[in-house]
């Protein structure tokens, strides 16, 4: 009878203690957006186009402006165009424009970027663990990221279109090419 | 005359185009809402009226509309290319994912044998602790008696 009732309550215990590992397990993954002037989460995803991947880190050496986006988000039609036009006026400086698609319906995301006519490269992250380490609570976001591969100048939450966004957006691009 | 007769029986193609795509469809959007995941929102279809989770739903009717089954379009939704297995409602029942299904099931077997056991000790421990009850002393016995006796 003593011995059923030690090995209860051990199986009793272990579960509370396996039940409170997942717990903090929990709390301690929770992702947060990084932090600016740390190094940028590293990845590597499928690019849109087929033509094979992109890692962040095989971009190390240039700015990279990071757009995360998605067919399904109204705002992120607004600011297509923009960043097209923006990419298209700093690629002369070398700065890339790095376009991550969140949460999408790959031939969904396939039209919107041909209606948007975007040149420059777009990777896949279908599952949203590119999002997750850089936090993401929606889209669009934007990252920049220094020749170091850290990030640098402001994390925008919502359309570069945004006037209040606008500016941040070009200063960011110029710390990233100045830093 | 012809003319018209052809361009109807043009039209009456186009129209019945999409439909004889699928003359009958092998599964059902409410039965798949019921069963995919809303990347953004965390609850199933059925329960998200959210601009990806619409998005999913319109890519789901386009694949009943071209016959495919309902394991094949989850499949598709669930792989690499798409959204990844945590697309999909409930695990797979394949590999790793197979713990999550048979783990509560033997954890109610456990409990289930535990609680059988416990009951099992419970009832033959009684009447042993009863038998093994230590005899009185002649003392006892003695004292046991007088107070019965002035009982009476």
């Amino acid at each position: 009878m003593r011995t059923f009732k030690l090995t209860g309550q051990i199986v009793a215990l272990a579960a509370v203690a396996g039940l409170l590992a997942l717990l903090v397990w929990r709390l301690t993954h929770q992702s947060h957006p990084p932090r600016i002037g740390a190094p940028a989460p590293a990845f590597s995803a499928t690019r849109m186009d087929g033509n094979g991947s992109v890692s962040l880190a095989s971009l190390r050496g240039k700015p990279v402006v990071l757009n995360f986006w998605a067919s399904w988000c109204v705002p992120c039609k607004g600011e297509a165009k923009l960043l097209e036009q923006a990419s298209r006026q700093y690629r002369k400086q070398g700065v890339v424009f790095l376009g991550v698609d969140y949460h999408d319906v790959t031939s969904d995301a396939r039209t919107f970027l041909e209606r948007h006519g975007v040149t420059y490269p777009t990777v896949r992250d279908g599952s949203g663990r590119i999002g997750d380490r850089y936090g993401l609570t929606g889209v669009p976001e934007t990252y920049f990221v220094n020749r170091q591969g850290r990030l640098v100048g402001e994390h925008i939450l919502g359309p570069i279109t945004n006037p209040k966004w606008l500016a941040v957006f070009r200063d960011s691009i110029r710390a990233a090419l100045d830093s | 005359m012809i003319v018209r007769l052809a361009a109807a029986a043009a039209a009456a193609l186009v129209l019945a185009g999409p439909a004889a795509a699928c003359a009958k469809p092998r599964t059902s959007l409410a039965y798949l809402e019921g069963q995919i995941m809303c990347p953004t929102c965390h609850t199933t279809l059925d329960q998200s009226d959210a601009p990806a989770a619409q998005r999913i739903k319109a890519h789901i009717q386009r694949r009943i509309a071209q016959c495919w089954t309902a394991a094949r379009i989850e499949a598709e939704l669930s792989s690499p290319a798409m959204f990844g297995p945590s697309i999909l409602a409930a695990p797979t029942h394949k590999g790793f994912d197979l713990l999550a299904w048979w783990l509560p099931l033997a954890g109610l077997a456990a409990g289930a044998l535990l609680v059988g056991l416990g009951v099992w000790r419970w009832t033959r421990a009684r009447p042993q602790e009863e038998a093994a009850a230590p005899p009185l002393d002649d003392d006892a016995e003695r004292r046991l008696d007088e107070l019965l006796a002035r009982l009476d």
